[in-house]
C-alpha cells in the first residue's frame, strides 16, 4: 500500500523511514537526531540552528536564501525539542515536486543533497565553527529562549513542567541556560557537531515521489565515513506523585493560567498506552469531553481548559486560561471532573466519540506530508515503527474499563497558577 | 442547475462552481487519493461590517464584535448543540471570525455525507436566547482578555488602530468587554437575517468529496433565505493615519515593532496582479536572501521573529514588517531607507526573477492542504476571483508591472510605527 513506510538501516543508530507518493505537490525531508538529555544541552540546542543557516558550499546565508529560492521557494526550518527525556534535533526541508519545475531540474534531489551539505559540510574556519556565526546563533538562542515569555499559556505549561519534574531530566530547558549558551565557543560546538554524528539516534523521513532508493545510497555515502556509536536514552517515569505540590507566580498578565500536572502511573512509553490516550481525550480532549462541556461551556470559566497526555514521559497536563481569582474555583472543578473519569461516571456515547474523533484524526495525518513525517519522527528511539492505520486499529478496541482503569492510576502532583499582578486589576476596573 | 468546471493545466486541478437555486453558490475541488474532506460554509460577514442594512436603505449601527458573538452562539440550538451532533460522527468541527468572513467548517475522513448534513443545518438554523447570550458574554469575556496579554496580537491591532482613521479594521475582531455587554438576542437575529442571506454566503469544499454527494445534501438542507441582504459599504480612508507612533507596555522579554504602510486605495478590493507584486516587492525588500535582511540581522536589530505581510481586505491594504528588536526606531528607519533607496534604483531583474519563482513553489504548496484550498475557494469568491488567479498571474507578472506598482505603494507619509515595550 503507499502509505506503508519503506524502513532502511543506514548505519548503527540511523534509519531512514521513506514514504513514496505522487498524492503531493511537494516533497518533504526531514533530518532528526535524538540525543540524551545530559551534559552540556545548551552546545547540542544551538546546533540544528547554526547548521541551517550556511554550509561549506553557500557560507554567506543571503546565498543560501537565494539558493532556496530558486529551489522554488523551498522552505527550510530548524527546531529543538524534548521526546521524553531525550534532546530531538532536526532540520526540515519542503520543496515543490520535480513536475512542478519550469525548467529541467530535479527539485527533490537538489534539495536532499543540499540538505544534507547543510548537515555534514559546515561552513568551518580553521577546523571549527567561525566567531561571526557563533556569535549570532548565540544571541539568536538566547532570545529565542527569553521569548518563551511572550507566550504566556506555553510559559506557564513549561513553569508547571519544570517544578513537577525537578530533578529529572524532562524538568530541564531543551535550549540548556543562559549561562550555558553564553559560554559556547566554536570549539564546543564543533564537538558538540562531531558527538551528534556519531552518537545520536538518527531518522530520516521523507514523504513524496523523490523518497527513493537514491536517497538511501546518498545517506549511506555520508556516514560511511563516520564511525558510529549510537547513544542509549532513557526516560524514568515516576508512576506516582509523591504529593500535591502548589505553586504560585505573578506576573502583570490580565488573564490568569491554570496548569494541573498529573502522572499517568504509566512505567513505559508503551505500558498501556493506548487507553491512557482515550481516557485523557474524554476527560480533556475534543467539545465532548468533561472539561470542555463543564468548565467551558456549562461554567462559562474560560475560554479554553483541555488535557493532554504525553506518553513519553507518562505524564498528563490540563491547561486554561481563567481570571486570577477563580483559581481555586477552577481547579475544584477540574478535579471534580477527573474523579468522575475515575468512578466511570462516562456515557457509552462520549467513549465511541473519543474513538471516532482521534481515528479520524489520525487518518488525517496521511493528507498532509509535514504530519506524515512527523509523525515517523516522534517514534524516533521506538524499536518498531508504526503507521497511523496501525494506531487506529488499536483505539478501536480500547474498552471502557481500560479507560476507567487508566485513570484509576493517575494521580496529581502540580498545581501551578500564574495570576496577575494587583496593578493589573485595578487597571481593568477603568 | 449548471455545474461549471474550472480546470488549470499545469496544477492538474479541477474545482466545480454551481449556483445553487436557494442562492448560495457551491465551489467543490475533490483531491484524489485523499482520505481527508474539509468543508467550510461562510459568510461575507466579518468584523468590520459594523452597521446593518435596513428595508428602507438606511442604516443602523452594531456593537464591535457581533459578528463573532454571532458564531459562538450558532452551534447553539434547542434540542442537541452542533458539537454534540458531530461527535457522533467523529468530525472535527470548529468556526473563525475574521475581518471580513465568518466560516464553519469541520474535517473528516469518514461519515462526509452524515457531517455536511449538520453544517448546512446548524448554520441555517439560528437559537438565541437572553440566557445563552449572557452565558457567552463569560466565555467571549476570557477570550478577549486572553488575546490582551499576546504581544504579537496587541502590536497588530494598535498599529491597525494609528494607521486607520476611519475604516472598521481598527475595531477588535472580538469586540470589547464592554462591546459585548451591549449585544442582546434580538441584535442576533437581525444582524443573521441579513448577513446569513444564502445569497451572501458561499459552501467551499476540498479533498475526499464529490460534487454528487455534496449537491445530494445541499438540495435536501438549503432553505432560499428571504429579507434584506447585506450590503457592505466602501468606507473611504484617508490617506494619513491616525499618528504616526504608539506603544504599549505588556509582560514580555524585549520590545517588540510593528511598521506599516497605509496604501491609498481608490477601490476597496485589490487586483490579483496587485497582490502579487506586492508579495514580490516585500519579499525583495526583507526577505531572507535580501541584503537589508542580512544587514539588520548583523547589526542585532532583529532576530529569527522578523517578518512581513501584505495585510489586505474589502476597503483596507497595508504592508506590514514586524518582530522583536532593541530598537524599534533604528529598525523602522533602516526599513524606511531601503523602501527609498528601491524606489530609485528600481528591482533588477535577478531580484525578480528569483522571487517570482519562490512565490510561484509557495503558491504551488498550498495545493496539498485541503484545508486550505477551501478557505482560499472561499475567499477569492468573495473577493470576486477565481481560485487559480494569482498562480496564472505568477507565470505571467513582468518586471515593469512590479516597478509600476513599487511606485504606488509603501508612502511614508502613510506610515506608522507601533512599539510594545516590556513592563
Amino acid at each position: 500500500m503507499e502509505n506503508t513506510p519503506f524502513i532502511k538501516t543506514i548505519a548503527p543508530g540511523v534509519r531512514l523511514c521513506a514514504v513514496q507518493t505522487d498524492r503531493f505537490k511537494t516533497g518533504c525531508i526531514s533530518f532528526s537526531m535524538a540525543l540524551p538529555m545530559d551534559g552540556n544541552l545548551a552546545a547540542k540546542a544551538i546546533l540544528p540552528y547554526i547548521l541551517h543557516r550556511s554550509c561549506k558550499k553557500y557560507p554567506d546565508f543571503s546565498f543560501l536564501n537565494g539558493r532556496l529560492a530558486e529551489l522554488y521557494g523551498a522552505a527550510l526550518s530548524a527546531g529543538v525539542s524534548k521526546l521524553g527525556e531525550a534532546q530531538l534535533l532536526s532540520i526540515n526541508l519542503t520543496s515543490i515536486d520535480d513536475r512542478f519545475a519550469l525548467t529541467g531540474e530535479s527539485i527533490a534531489q537538489s534539495s536532499t543533497e543540499l540538505l544534507l551539505e547543510l548537515i555534514f559540510d559546515p561552513d568551518l574556519v580553521d577546523g571549527c565553527f567561525g566567531e561571526a556565526a557563533v556569535q549570532r546563533e548565540k544571541r539568536l538562542l538566547i532570545e529565542k529562549m527569553e521569548s518563551e515569555l511572550n507566550d504566556k499559556k506555553a510559559y506557564a505549561l513549561r513553569r508547571c513542567e519544570a517544578i513537577m519534574c525537578k530533578g529529572e531530566r524532562y524538568g530541564l530547558s531543551k535550549y540548556g541556560t543562559k549561562e550555558e549558551i553564553e559560554a559556547l565557543t566554536g570549539e564546543t560546538i564543533f564537538d558538540a557537531w562531531q558527538n551528534m554524528l556519531k552518537t545520536a539516534i538518527i531518522q530520516i523521513d521523507i514523504v513524496g515521489s523523490g523518497a527513493n532508493e537514491s536517497v538511501a545510497d546518498a545517506l549511506i555515502a555520508r556516514f560511511a565515513k563516520i564511525e558510529r556509536i549510537p547513544a542509549e536514552i532513557q526516560t524514568l517515569f515516576v508512576t506516582m506523585a509523591a504529593g500535591t505540590r502548589r505553586e504560585e507566580e505573578k506576573l502583570p498578565v490580565k488573564q490568569g493560567k491554570l496548569v494541573l500536572g498529573f502522572r499517568a502511573g504509566m512505567e513505559d512509553a508503551l505500558d498501556e498506552v493506548t487507553a491512557a490516550k482515550v481516557m485523557t481525550d474524554i476527560f480533556g480532549g475534543g467539545t465532548y469531553s468533561k472539561l470542555f462541556k463543564n468548565v467551558r461551556e456549562k461554567m462559562s470559566l474560560c475560554y479554553y481548559c483541555s488535557a493532554r497526555l504525553n506518553h513519553l514521559k507518562g505524564v498528563i497536563f490540563v491547561q486554561s486560561g481563567i481570571e486570577s481569582d477563580k483559581a481555586q474555583l477552577a481547579t475544584d472543578e477540574i478535579l471534580r471532573q477527573f474523579e468522575s473519569v475515575k468512578a466511570g461516571e462516562i456515557e457509552d456515547d462520549d467513549l465511541k466519540s473519543s474513538i471516532l474523533s482521534l481515528c479520524d484524526h489520525l487518518r488525517g495525518i496521511e493528507d498532509s506530508p509535514e504530519d506524515l513525517a512527523m509523525w515517523y519522527t516522534s517514534q524516533i528511539i521506538k524499536p518498531d515503527i508504526t503507521t497511523p492505520e496501525q494506531e487506529t486499529e488499536k483505539i478501536k478496541l480500547v474498552t471502557m474499563e481500560q479507560v476507567i482503569a487508566a485513570a484509576n492510576r493517575v494521580t496529581l502532583d502540580t498545581i501551578y497558577m500564574l495570576s496577575g499582578t494587583a496593578e493589573e486589576a485595578e487597571t481593568d476596573e477603568n | 442547475m449548471k455545474i461549471n468546471e474550472i480546470h488549470n493545466e499545469k496544477l492538474n486541478e479541477s474545482y466545480f462552481e454551481i449556483k445553487h437555486p436557494s442562492g448560495l453558490t457551491i465551489l467543490v475541488l475533490p483531491k484524489a487519493g485523499y482520505s481527508s474532506a474539509y468543508a467550510v460554509f461562510s459568510t461575507k460577514y466579518g468584523s468590520i461590517d459594523t452597521r446593518l442594512a435596513l428595508a428602507d436603505g438606511s442604516y443602523t449601527d452594531i456593537p464591535e464584535g457581533t459578528a463573532h458573538f454571532l458564531e459562538h452562539k450558532l452551534f447553539e440550538s434547542e434540542e442537541l448543540d452542533a458539537f454534540e451532533r458531530f461527535a457522533k460522527t467523529g468530525a472535527n468541527a470548529n468556526a473563525y471570525t475574521s475581518f471580513d468572513r465568518t466560516g464553519y467548517l469541520f474535517s473528516c475522513t469518514g461519515n462526509f455525507k452524515e457531517s455536511l448534513e449538520i453544517l448546512l443545518d446548524f448554520v441555517q438554523k439560528p437559537y438565541f436566547t437572553q440566557e445563552t447570550v449572557e452565558k457567552e458574554q463569560g466565555i467571549i469575556g476570557q477570550e478577549i482578555r486572553m488575546y490582551k496579554d499576546v504581544a504579537d496580537w496587541e502590536v497588530l491591532f494598535n498599529l491597525l488602530r494609528s494607521l486607520y482613521q476611519t475604516h472598521p479594521v481598527r475595531i477588535d475582531i472580538a469586540g470589547t468587554e464592554e462591546s459585548i455587554a451591549q449585544i442582546s438576542a434580538e441584535t442576533l437575529y437581525s444582524c443573521y437575517s441579513s448577513f446569513y442571506n444564502l445569497n451572501n454566503m458561499v459552501l467551499a469544499v476540498s479533498g475526499n468529496a464529490s460534487v454528487e454527494e455534496v449537491l445530494e445534501v445541499a438540495d435536501r438542507l438549503l432553505k432560499p433565505s428571504k429579507g434584506v441582504m447585506a450590503k457592505r459599504e466602501f468606507v473611504k480612508e484617508p490617506a494619513e493615519p491616525v499618528t504616526g507612533y504608539c506603544e504599549e507596555k505588556l509582560s514580555v522579554n524585549a520590545p517588540q515593532f510593528m511598521l506599516g504602510f497605509k496604501e491609498n486605495i481608490k477601490t476597496p478590493e485589490r487586483t490579483a496582479e496587485e497582490r502579487l507584486c506586492t508579495r514580490i516587492l516585500l519579499d525583495i525588500i526583507a526577505g531572507k536572501a535580501s541584503p537589508l535582511y542580512k544587514k539588520l540581522l548583523e547589526s542585532e536589530l532583529i532576530n529569527t521573529t522578523f517578518s512581513f505581510e501584505y495585510f489586505e481586505g474589502y476597503g483596507y491594504a497595508s504592508s506590514i514588517f514586524g518582530g522583536e528588536t532593541k530598537d524599534p526606531q533604528a529598525v523602522a528607519k533602516e526599513i524606511k531607507d531601503e523602501i527609498k533607496r528601491l524606489k530609485t534604483e528600481k528591482v533588477d531583474k535577478q531580484s525578480f526573477e528569483r522571487t517570482r519563482r519562490k512565490l510561484y513553489g509557495r503558491l504551488i504548496m498550498m495545493y496539498n492542504d485541503v484545508d486550505e484550498l477551501a478557505n482560499e475557494l472561499a475567499s477569492t469568491f468573495f473577493t470576486g476571483n477565481g481560485l487559480f488567479d494569482e498562480i496564472e498571474v505568477c507565470k505571467a507578472v513582468t518586471l515593469d508591472s512590479v516597478n509600476d506598482r513599487l511606485k504606488d505603494i509603501l508612502e511614508e507619509s502613510g506610515s506608522a510605527l507601533s512599539v510594545i515595550l516590556p513592563v
